[in-house]
């Protein structure tokens, strides 16, 4: 290091301050907090050590709401990865006056999510909603979309779907972009076939892309809660509590703020350990060559 | 190993035509070099014969047969492209073998084949390193391995030595020669740099604008160029082109700047007629007779000296291999030896022959 270098740590301290204020010191508070029977009704704080944890990794509707969440967010991302990477690989083929497309096929992504969840709410509304009355005029009864238990899980999933699948297909077509052509011609004169190309050249060329983007949804659809809190606000019953909305519940509520952020830590850990591993594994699939 | 024959091949993008009616024969084991200036066509008529493009009109054979709407798969051709495209997650040995592994060839042949490629490239301590771990140069030749493990009929080349320094280019040049000295297949190959083409072909193809302007081996075209194009595109540095007429008692020329330049032995056009003279620099003598010039600039490159001389507001490049005493800003004669002049039309740039 050259030493007027030295001195350019200073020019860290502006963004890891404000990284300090609005994320550092809140989390650090959050932990605090967990140890403590602090119910907002009274004001009273009593520590508890980790009485908040052990209560709430005892409770059924902890990890009803966790499998809820586990659900939902692989359903979802699962949906939104494989439509948006066709989606990609078909605007790849198209000439450049179809890429209008593309521009159409992101417009759900601009809707705010909140703006999202109140007209699909509408549609999916029972018998006069727009999707209700098109089953109905064919004759087809139409199943309770945000009532019944298990559709109110589908609704949710294909709601986020509706609104992620333009971006995970915009990140998807933007490294296809990036791909070096020659090596698809490549792959041709040496024989492969459409579905073989896929999976032996761009798929492998895509990997980091691909990593990115699942990390990014997983991690988005962990804290998911704007569209469940308008679509079903939960419900029916707890059918479709998430995490955070359990947690909204505890905190906002029940004004259990220390049992609150206890799941708010929990929360942390468990997906935290959850992107670690599903990028190990994503990774070593790329290290590991061509099997 | 096949001949490959070219028939009126045309291909339009939308309203833009880019090859306009191309004709080439190609021989069973010749190594042909498709040259010209950057859109000229070339890379285009390559991705024909590859069939990365669909030919809009016209014919391509391999082998007798009619592959002009055939998938490239089935072409039975083996192309090197000028990014090498090795895919970046596979070993060089996964990269070479992937051709055969497309073809359902068993594991055992292809290792067999696999080695005995790599055997003739030097690839094989390279075999289980990955494309990012290897020089330009190691990369080509992996590039070359993995059109060679397949003993496709035709090899095509597009560019392949212009990622790599100098150096390389040269010794690459000789490697791939003699590679095909070795396994004698038909090989069309695309450059732009006409010492790629003049060192390595047996029959150069010069294409300007869609259009072939001379078909030939190197030293056909070297001697006798078909047009001022030609004359102007092979040999380094270029020949040298003025324009004027022919002297009135024909021995000499004329040029527009008013020179007379004598002419040792009598061209083979009318006294009078306007014409353009193209002069290899390599002919130019200088004495103290002949055509007053002067010296502009003088460049060793050590093995020659080039030398721009100035007659009279026309430029003329020289190049000698004797270190001649030579000072900028000296005037000196120049004269021309016999038999070495062409000479072009003025309209139509073709070649005026005797």
């Amino acid at each position: 290091m050259v030493s007027w270098q030295r001195g350019l740590w200073l020019f860290f301290v502006p963004s890891f301050g404000l990284l300090a204020v609005v994320l550092l010191w809140p989390l650090g508070y959050a932990i605090y907090l967990s140890f403590f029977d602090y119910f907002l009704g009274t004001g009273t704080r009593t520590f508890i050590g980790l009485g908040n944890y052990i209560e709430l990794l005892s409770e059924a509707r902890l990890w009803r709401s966790m499998w809820t969440t586990i659900i939902i967010a692989f359903g979802s991302v699962a949906l939104e990865f494989a439509v948006g990477f066709a989606l990609a690989l078909a605007l790849y083929r198209l000439n450049s006056s179809a890429k209008v497309f593309s521009v159409l096929l992101f417009l759900p992504h601009i809707v705010t999510p909140v703006v999202a969840a109140l007209f699909l709410k509408w549609m999916l509304a029972a018998n006069w909603g727009l999707v209700d009355a098109t089953l109905l005029t064919f004759d087809i009864t139409p199943p309770d979309w945000l009532g019944d238990p298990l559709w109110a899980k589908v609704s949710v999933i294909l709601a986020d779907a509706w609104i992620f699948t333009p971006l995970i297909m915009m990140v998807l077509y933007a490294a296809l972009q990036g791909l070096d052509a020659s090596l698809i011609e490549a792959a041709q004169i040496d024989g492969a076939s459409n579905w073989r190309i896929l999976r032996h050249v761009i798929i492998p060329a895509l990997i980091p892309a691909i990593i990115f983007t699942i990390s990014v949804r997983l991690m988005d659809v962990f804290r998911f809660f704007d569209l469940i809190y308008v679509l079903t606000g939960g419900g029916p019953g707890t059918a479709t509590e998430t995490i955070t909305m359990y947690t909204y519940q505890l905190g906002f509520r029940m004004l259990e703020v220390g049992k609150a952020s206890a799941l708010g830590v929990i929360t942390l850990v468990i997906v935290a350990a959850l992107l670690l591993s599903i990028n190990r594994a994503l990774n070593s699939i790329y290290r590991g060559g061509d099997r | 190993m096949a001949p490959l024959t070219i028939r009126q091949a045309t291909k339009s993008f939308g309203a833009v035509q880019v090859l306009h009616g191309i004709d080439i024969d190609i021989q069973d084991g010749e190594f042909v070099v498709l040259v010209g200036p950057s859109g000229c066509g070339k890379s285009t008529l390559l991705r024909l014969i590859a069939g990365l493009e669909d030919i809009t009109t016209g014919d391509i054979l391999i082998d007798g047969k009619v592959v002009s709407r055939l998938h490239p798969k089935d072409r039975d051709i083996a192309m090197v492209f000028q990014s090498y495209a090795l895919y970046p997650h596979m070993s060089v040995g996964e990269n070479m073998g992937f051709s055969l592994r497309m073809r359902d060839v068993s594991q055992a042949e292809r290792e067999r084949k696999v080695a005995a490629a790599a055997e003739i490239l030097g690839l094989t301590p390279l075999l289980d390193r990955y494309p990012r771990q290897l020089s330009g140069g190691q990369r080509q030749r992996v590039a070359m391995g993995r059109a060679i493990v397949r003993d496709p009929k035709v090899f095509l080349f597009d560019e392949p030595l212009s990622n790599l320094d100098a150096k390389l280019r040269v010794q690459m040049r000789a490697e791939i020669r003699s590679l095909h000295k070795k396994l004698k297949t038909t090989i069309v190959y695309v450059t732009h740099d006409q010492i790629e083409a003049m060192t390595m072909a047996d029959k150069i193809v010069v294409l300007r604008d869609g259009h072939v302007e001379q078909i030939g081996s190197p030293l056909e075209l070297y001697d006798a160029p078909a047009n001022a194009f030609v004359a102007e595109f092979i040999g380094s540095p270029s020949m040298n082109m003025l324009e004027g007429r022919v002297g009135e008692k024909g021995q000499s020329f004329i040029t527009a700047k008013g020179v007379e330049l004598p002419l040792e032995a009598p061209p083979p056009l009318e006294p009078g007629r306007n014409a353009i003279m193209g002069l290899r620099p390599e002919d130019i003598r200088l004495g103290a007779h002949g055509a007053p010039a002067r010296i502009l600039l003088i460049e060793p490159t050590g093995a020659d000296i080039h030398v721009n001389l100035d007659l009279n507001g026309d430029q003329l490049t020289a190049v000698f291999h004797d270190r001649l005493e030579l000072t900028e800003g000296e005037s000196v004669g120049v004269a021309i030896p016999a038999d070495v002049v062409h000479f072009f039309d003025v309209e139509t740039g073709e070649r005026i022959s005797s």
